[in-house]
C-alpha cells in the first residue's frame, strides 16, 4: 500500500514538475504568474487526441507536433497578450493572465465540448497498461515508467539548455537584471518568446502524459493542474527550475499519501494548504533564495 | 436653486427604477435579475478595495461571500436568529476570516497574495462540499426562512389588535432590502474613499515605498482593507442565502470570483461607482446570453469566453476602466502634459 502511493505520487509529481517548470520560467524572467500556462497543458491534450483522430499519425510524431504547437501558441499568447503590458502595473499584466485563461479555457469549451472524453486507446501500444515490475507489493506499470523516463530526459534536456547554451545564458541574466541584460545586447523580447515556447512545451507533453494516465481529458482539466503545478512552483522557490521539479516530485507524493491516508476528498485541499503554508512560512520556498526588495 | 437636464434626468431616472416593483405590470423575472444585480453591485464595491483601491488581486472573493452565505444560512436554520442580527454575524466573520488569511499573506508581494486568495477560495469549496455533518455538501441547504421584519412585540403593547409582522413573499420587498443595502454601502465607500484609510489604500497603490516612508503602515492597511472587503462580500452572503432560501457549495465556485473581478475590471479598478456599472452590465449581459447561447448549440458556461476576452481588453486599451477617476483624469489636462514635456526635456 505505502510502495503503491509512492510509485503514484512520484508518477503524478514528474508530471507536475514538468508543468512547473514553465511557471517558474515565466516568473524567472518576467515576474508574471502566466495563469493560462495550465490551459495549454489542456490544449495540449485535445490537440493531440485531434491528430490522432483527424490524421491518424503515430503517438511519437503527434508529442513532438503538438510541442511544437504548443509552443507557438505560448509565444503568440506572449504576443499578443503580455507584451503590450510590460510597462503596466504587475496587476494588470495578472489580471490579463487571469483573462486569457478563462478565455482559451472556453475557447477549448466550444470547439470540444465541455464533457469529458477518453483517450484514443488504439493509438497506443498494447503494453503500456501491464506491470513493468514488481517492487514488494508495488506494481509499476509500463505507462509510469514511460512517463517517469520522458520527465527525467525533458528535465535533463531543459537543464543543459538553461545552463550551457547561449540563450539559457541570456533567460539566467534577463531573470537577475532585465535592463542590464539588454544593454549588454541581449534581445530580450526575442528571449522572452523563447522562455515561452520551452515552458509551453514542456506543459504540453504533461497535457498529454495525463491525458493517457488517467484515460480523460476536459476543458478545465488545466485549471486545477495548473493551481497544483504552480504551488509546486512556490514549494520549490519560484524562480529556480531544480526548485520547481523538486517541489513537483515532493507535492505529487504528498499528494498520494494524503489522499491514501488522510481523506480522499481533500485530495485537491492538500495541494493548496501545502501552497498556502509554505507561502506564510517560507515564502522563498526549498531552493528559493530569499532576496531584498531594492528599492 | 437650478437643477440641470441631467440631474433631472437621473433623478427621474431613480424613481422610475424606485416605483418600478410597485406596479401590477412588473415581471417578476425581470425583478429577480434586479435584485442579483444588486447583489453584485454590493460584491463587486466591495471586492473593489482590494484591487482598485489597494492594487492587490484578491482571486479568491467568492470565499468571504460563501462564508457569509452559509453563516447566515446554518445560524437561521439551527438557531433561527433574525436576519438583522446575522448581518452583522456574518459580516463579522467574514472579517475574522479575512484578518486570518490577510495578516501572515499580506506581506508578501502581490502575486503570492493573489494565488493565496484562490487557494483559500477552493478550500471553503472543499470545506462546505465535504464536512456533511454541518452543510448537508453537495444536497444543499434548503429551507432557510425568508427576511421577516417582527415588530408585534412593540406593536401589541400599544395595541393588542396590532400586528407589525412582515414575512418577505416575493421579489418586491427584496428589491427594496437590495437598494438598501446597495446604498448602505455604497455609502460607506464614498465615506471610505475619502477617509484617511482611503488616502493611505491610494498610497499604496501608487507606491508602496514612499507610502511606507510616509508614516503609512503597509500591512495595517492592507490588512483592514482586506478585512472590510471580506465583511462586505459576507454581508452580501447573508442577503443571498436569506433571499434565494437555499445554498450549495456550487453557488460559491471559483468562476463568481472572476466574474466579480470582471465587473470591477469593468467599471474600473478603483472606481467604486463603476462597479455598479460594470455588475449591472455583466449581469444583465450573462442573462441574454443565456438564451442566446443554447440557441447555438454551446454551453451556457462558454459566457466567460466573452468575460474573458473583456478583461483583456479592458486591461490593454482602458486600464482604468470606462469612467476613469478625476485624478486620472486630470492627467489629460493640456497644461499638466506640457508642463511634463518642459520638465521632462530640462
Amino acid at each position: 500500500m505505502f510502495e503503491q502511493q509512492l510509485i503514484n505520487g512520484l508518477t503524478l509529481g514528474m508530471i507536475y514538475a514538468l508543468i512547473a517548470v514553465g511557471y517558474t520560467m515565466v516568473y524567472g524572467v518576467i515576474q508574471l504568474i502566466n495563469f493560462a500556462h495550465g490551459e495549454i497543458f489542456m490544449l495540449a491534450a485535445f490537440l493531440a487526441v485531434t491528430f490522432i483522430t483527424v490524421f491518424g499519425l503515430p503517438i511519437y510524431i503527434v508529442i513532438i507536433m503538438t510541442m511544437g504547437c504548443c509552443a507557438l501558441i505560448g509565444v503568440l499568447l506572449d504576443i499578443f497578450a503580455y507584451r503590450p503590458l510590460r510597462q503596466s502595473p504587475r496587476l494588470a499584466a495578472l489580471i490579463t493572465a487571469i483573462g486569457m485563461s478563462i478565455f482559451l479555457q472556453n475557447l477549448a469549451m466550444i470547439i470540444w465540448g465541455s464533457r469529458p472524453k477518453p483517450f484514443v486507446q488504439s493509438a497506443l501500444p498494447p503494453f503500456l497498461r501491464t506491470t513493468a515490475l514488481t517492487v514488494g507489493d508495488a506494481s509499476i506499470s509500463w505507462l509510469q515508467l514511460f512517463i517517469f523516463g520522458i520527465a527525467s530526459l525533458l528535465m535533463i534536456i531543459l537543464f543543459l539548455i538553461i545552463n550551457k547554451t547561449r540563450v539559457g545564458t541570456a533567460m539566467r541574466a534577463l531573470s537577475q537584471n532585465r535592463t542590464s541584460a539588454a544593454l549588454m545586447g541581449i534581445n530580450v523580447n526575442r528571449v522572452i518568446s523563447f522562455t515561452f515556447a520551452l515552458g509551453s512545451s514542456m506543459g504540453a507533453v504533461a497535457g498529454i502524459m495525463v491525458a493517457i494516465y488517467y484515460n480523460t481529458l476536459y476543458p478545465t482539466m488545466g485549471y486545477v493542474a495548473g493551481v497544483k503545478a504552480f504551488a509546486a512552483a512556490v514549494l520549490g522557490g519560484i524562480g529556480s527550475v531544480p526548485g520547481a521539479m523538486i517541489g513537483g516530485i515532493v507535492l505529487g507524493i504528498a499528494e498520494a499519501l494524503g489522499a491514501g491516508y488522510i481523506s480522499s476528498l481533500y485530495r485537491d485541499g492538500i495541494a493548496y494548504a501545502v501552497m498556502i503554508a509554505v507561502i506564510i512560512f517560507r515564502p522563498s520556498g526549498i531552493l528559493g533564495k530569499s532576496t531584498l526588495e531594492k528599492v | 436653486m437650478n437643477i440641470n437636464l441631467k440631474d433631472a434626468l437621473k433623478y427621474l431616472l431613480l424613481a422610475a427604477v424606485l416605483i418600478y416593483p410597485l406596479f401590477s405590470f412588473a415581471n417578476e423575472y425581470f425583478l429577480h435579475v434586479m435584485v442579483l444585480i444588486m447583489v453584485y453591485m454590493v460584491l463587486a464595491m466591495g471586492l473593489n478595495i482590494v484591487p482598485g483601491f489597494c492594487g492587490l488581486l484578491d482571486l479568491g472573493y467568492v470565499g468571504f461571500y460563501g462564508i457569509g452565505a452559509y453563516t447566515a444560512g446554518l445560524l437561521t436554520i439551527h438557531f433561527g436568529l433574525s436576519f438583522w442580527v446575522i448581518v452583522p454575524l456574518a459580516a463579522l466573520n467574514g472579517a475574522i476570516w479575512g484578518i486570518l488569511l490577510g495578516a501572515p499573506t499580506l506581506r508578501l508581494t502581490g502575486d503570492y497574495f493573489a494565488i493565496v486568495t484562490f487557494g483559500f477560495s477552493e478550500l471553503v469549496v472543499l470545506f462546505l462540499t465535504n464536512e456533511i455533518w454541518l452543510t448537508r455538501g453537495p444536497l444543499g441547504l434548503p429551507g432557510i426562512d425568508p427576511v421577516i421584519i417582527d415588530f408585534s412585540w412593540f406593536s401589541t403593547l400599544i395595541n393588542p389588535e396590532w400586528d407589525w409582522y412582515w414575512e418577505f413573499i416575493g421579489p418586491q420587498p427584496y428589491f427594496y432590502l437590495g437598494l438598501f443595502m446597495v446604498a448602505l454601502v455604497y455609502v460607506i465607500m464614498g465615506r471610505m474613499e475619502d477617509s484617511r484609510l482611503g488616502r493611505a489604500w491610494f498610497a499604496i497603490r501608487e507606491d508602496s515605498i514612499a507610502a511606507s516612508s510616509c508614516g503609512i503602515n503597509l500591512l495595517t492597511y492592507k490588512v483592514i482593507g482586506f478585512a472590510i472587503s471580506a465583511a462586505i462580500g459576507a454581508v452580501a452572503g447573508a442577503f443571498l442565502a436569506r433571499w434565494t432560501m437555499f445554498l450549495s457549495p456550487d453557488m460559491f465556485k471559483f468562476w463568481e470570483s472572476f466574474l466579480i473581478l470582471c465587473m470591477v475590471v469593468l467599471g474600473g479598478l478603483g472606481n467604486f461607482k463603476g462597479s455598479l456599472v460594470g455588475a449591472a452590465i455583466l449581469i444583465a449581459l450573462g442573462e441574454v446570453l443565456r438564451i442566446i447561447l443554447p440557441a447555438l448549440n454551446l454551453p451556457t458556461e462558454t459566457r466567460f469566453l466573452a468575460y474573458g476576452l473583456i478583461m483583456v481588453l479592458m486591461m490593454r486599451f482602458r486600464p482604468m476602466g470606462f469612467f476613469p477617476s478625476i485624478a486620472t483624469q486630470s492627467q489629460k489636462n493640456p497644461i499638466l502634459i506640457k508642463l511634463k514635456k518642459e520638465l521632462g526635456s530640462s
